[in-house]
């Protein structure tokens, strides 16, 4: 009864029902362990998975990644020989990377869940699409009126984003077939519309609908069904009748893993497809079951989903998301509180100049072209050491984002290291500054050592919670570095909504690509 | 006990998963554990040093291995013909188009000529007249697999090929660069679509007509199901066959001795031949075959006569390349 939990750089999250994501605390491998690089998204299944052990002699070893980081590294090569198989919410975006298709071998269907818009019933019965046939159309034209608000995970690290990205665009695009580049960019004028209400946005499905139990003025959330279905607050599910873009879990063995995980791959693909294992997913879980025998339960409703056609070329998924990030999505506000203390000298500054030139376009990778600063996006740098340095301010125009790339990158290789940590005067200096309106605001706090300078937590939080309630809502998501006060740095986290990242294991550039989903 | 790995097709996954097959693999000293890729896949991506048997779904895929890996034999135990798997009320839609209709024998068949004429019309499913029973926007377009990695999608080209040709199995590059462009939308325009027969058919079955209102399947995979009663087909679901139609012959191809062992039994063993008729395959002794269908009434097709044969694995090759390189 083993399952063996080796989370990347997410550590834990403080509005995380889940819990902490715990690094191993046994063997990552042996004989009878599979090692799985999985989305967060099936981190739900691990009560079930424990008993994989027993019932089908295979214990799991999960690895947590973003979709498209999963599929860079699958198709890139570097998942081989450190995991066995791989298990998604889906292999679309993935299948369309070039040499992927050779690193994947076997792939099994577990279940299904599509994506679709969960209400406040007294909003949905406001909207009157309480059980009448809704389009995508009704609603974006009801989101550009300003008459509901939602949340939605980023697209370019959760495939629940890019899912419902992919299925509004389909829908609004009035495409009969696979969306190709030409209609993105004519599509794109609907999906503003549409996304004009989006008021949270999350690198995990998960966490989105934390975040979205925490903000009583958001209305809803675009998700899977099974997260909308589990929300602790019922919600009224929509289900656009011009169609959905569902998750269907391919679990999926890799090419390169040897002949005695093969076995073990194929015994718990079986295990899992059993009915009384299928049937326990969609009560447990509130997933549908892929094998025909289990009878959907009542709960998901009667009506047919028609399934949006899914892009086949890699170039117009890349496209959409791009739209979405530069041109279409509610803008980021991101300000950087970074601790440039004397104890950052030699490697550690250097990491972090590496992080942040990353993000000004460094990075080429699948995972990486879209963690960049995007376009309309305000990026706001606080560097301190015993005290916080004059915030330096950069706002990415819409066009020819070059310029100001560059200016942010040798803002960064300019950065030093030397004297005391002043943290909460430099976070309270984050806090005091406007709130740009139209944006959406969130500040990264990069630290490695302790507060030795100027006020202290307590300080900090009561100033916090003296804050207009639009400054409240800007979280802070911590990046745990070199000999960080982790207990403090969760508080913080707490306090603002937003979560811990751990660097310490990794590394910096890791670490803020992705919280760069949930900026 | 020897154990021998296989690369197959994954439609014939179920049936080496199958105890009654593993017993019968044992009772001659063998464990056979198989991998599943795309026939196309095999050829081209496969490590096949690692395997001592390689068992593609067509002949086109096997004939180019056999030559690839110097191999003397192959075997073909068993086939099946592609078929369409769809719904009620698509199938009423589909004869209101005027593109199915009854055979005059026991199934129905779908006429591929119309077909293609309704896909470069571009027909949308709401757009055809009295439909009130599948109001979705997307085109009238059959679900294939992936045409860079499935044999069922090379399979379906090869008919669809064959009628867009003029009626004649594809033999020369300037056919194909004519005909390329009139097949690319039938099977670019549905978008994203599945690398195995097996992932699709999980579709057609799970989530039904919304995903999938028709898919091309090979017949065994849906009898597979009827014969074992188990449940996996509803009542509204049809076997229908497209005219004219390609046989998919199974055919293994040895890589090692013991491959060539699997490939023998497979052939010439009367179980595992009987219970290849269980997953739906037509095998050598038709008998087994239409017993199942006749114990269990399933819609087989009792006599296709509307059979052609595919062209050779260089040219559908070629034909695959041309057509992937119009993606939209």
């Amino acid at each position: 009864m083993r399952i063996l939990l080796c989370a990347a750089a997410l550590l834990l999250t403080a509005a995380c029902a889940s819990g902490p994501a715990q690094s191993t605390d046994g063997p990552t491998d042996g004989p009878d362990v599979l090692r799985v690089l999985a989305g967060s998204e099936i981190k739900d299944l691990e009560p079930l998975l424990r008993r994989a052990g027993s019932e089908a002699g295979v214990k799991v070893a999960l690895t947590y990644t973003g979709t498209l980081d999963g599929a860079d590294q699958v198709a890139s090569g570097r998942a081989d020989g450190k995991a066995d198989a791989t298990w998604f919410s889906s292999n679309r975006y993935l299948s369309l990377l070039d040499g992927a298709q050779a690193k994947l071998s076997t792939q099994t269907k577990i279940m299904v869940s599509p994506v679709v818009l969960g209400l406040k019933p007294a909003k949905a019965a406001a909207l009157g699409w309480n059980g009448k046939p809704v389009t995508w159309a009704d609603i974006a034209k009801a989101a550009g009126d300003g008459r509901f608000s939602f949340g939605m995970t980023n697209p370019a690290s959760s495939n629940s984003g890019f899912s419902a990205l992919v299925g509004v665009a389909a829908a609004l695009s009035d495409a009969d077939g696979a969306l190709g580049a030409e209609q993105v960019a004519s599509v794109t004028p609907r999906l503003k519309e549409f996304f004009s209400a989006q008021r949270l946005t999350a690198g995990s499905s998960g966490w989105l609908a934390d975040a979205y139990a925490r903000d009583p003025s958001v209305d809803g959330m675009v998700n899977y069904e099974s997260v909308l279905l589990g929300a602790r607050e019922p919600l009224t599910l929509v289900y656009p009748g011009d169609g959905v873009v569902s998750a269907d879990y391919p679990l999926t063995l890799l090419a390169s893993a040897p002949e005695e995980k093969k076995v073990l791959y194929g015994k718990l693909a079986a295990w899992l497809r059993t009915p009384a294992v299928q049937k326990e997913i969609m009560t447990g879980t509130h997933r549908r079951p892929i094998t025909g025998g289990v009878p959907l339960d009542a709960r998901f409703g009667a009506a047919q989903l028609i399934e949006l056609p899914f892009p086949n070329r890699r170039s117009t998924a890349d496209e959409l998301i791009a739209t979405y990030l530069n041109q279409v999505r509610v803008p980021a506000q991101a300000t950087f509180v970074l601790d440039t203390s004397g104890s950052m000298k030699g490697g550690r500054i250097d990491a972090l100049r590496q992080a942040l030139v990353a993000l000004t376009g460094a990075d080429t990778s699948a995972s990486g072209a879209f963690t960049r600063f995007s376009e309309r996006e305000s990026v706001t740098m606080i560097p301190f050491s015993g005290a916080p340095r004059e915030p330096v301010p950069f706002t990415v125009p819409e066009r020819n984002p070059e310029t100001v790339l560059a200016a942010i990158r040798s803002f960064a290789e300019g950065l030093s290291a030397n004297g005391g940590t002043a943290i909460y005067d430099s976070l309270r200096t984050a806090y005091d500054r406007p709130v740009e309106s139209g944006h959406y605001g969130s500040i990264v706090l990069m630290t490695d050592g302790e507060n030795t300078d100027g006020s202290d937590y307590a300080d900090f939080e009561s100033h916090y919670r003296a804050l207009p309630e639009e400054k409240r809502r800007v979280p802070t998501f911590v990046v745990l570095f070199g000999d960080s006060d982790v207990e403090e740095m969760r508080q913080v986290a707490e306090l603002t909504g937003g979560a811990v990242f751990d660097a310490r294991e990794t590394s910096l550039t890791s670490a803020f690509k992705e919280i760069r989903g949930y900026q | 006990m020897a154990v021998v790995r296989g690369v197959i097709g994954s439609e014939k996954k179920p049936f080496f998963d199958d105890p009654r097959v593993r017993a019968a693999f044992a009772r001659h000293g063998l464990r056979v554990e198989v991998d599943t890729a795309g026939s196309r896949q095999i050829v081209t991506d496969v490590d096949l040093g690692r395997y001592a048997f390689a068992f593609p779904s067509s002949v086109p895929a096997a004939e180019r291995i056999k030559r690839d890996r110097g191999a003397t034999v192959t075997y073909s135990p068993f086939y099946s013909p592609m078929a369409v798997a769809t719904f009620e009320p698509i199938a009423g839609l589909l004869a209101k188009a005027g593109v199915l209709s009854n055979s005059g024998k026991s199934h129905q068949t779908l006429d591929i000529k119309k077909y293609l004429e309704l896909v470069a019309k571009g027909t949308r499913w709401d757009e055809i007249p009295g439909n009130s029973a599948y109001k979705a926007r997307k085109r009238v377009l059959l679900t294939t697999t992936d045409i860079r990695t499935s044999n069922s999608a090379a399979m379906y080209l090869s008919v669809i090929g064959y009628v867009a040709n003029g009626e004649d199995v594809i033999t020369s590059d300037a056919q194909i660069a004519r005909i390329a462009p009139v097949l690319a939308p039938a099977v670019l325009d549905q978008g994203f679509s599945e690398s195995t027969s097996e992932a699709s058919f999980d579709d057609y079955l799970a989530l039904g007509a919304g995903k999938t209102p028709m898919l091309v399947v090979y017949e065994a995979q849906y009898l597979a199901h009827v014969f074992a009663g188990d449940g996996a087909i509803k009542p509204d679901m049809r076997l229908v066959y497209p005219s004219p139609t390609v046989l998919s012959k199974h055919t293994l191809v040895p890589l090692s001795a013991a491959g060539d062992r699997v490939g023998r039994l497979l052939t010439e063993d009367p179980e595992l031949q009987s219970l290849a008729a269980t997953y739906g395959f037509r095998t050598t002794d038709p008998r087994a075959f239409a017993g199942l269908v006749a114990k269990t009434g399933a819609p087989a097709a009792a006599d296709l006569v509307d059979v052609v044969e595919p062209p050779t694995y260089e040219r559908l090759d070629r034909l695959i390349t041309t057509i992937d390189a119009a993606r939209p």
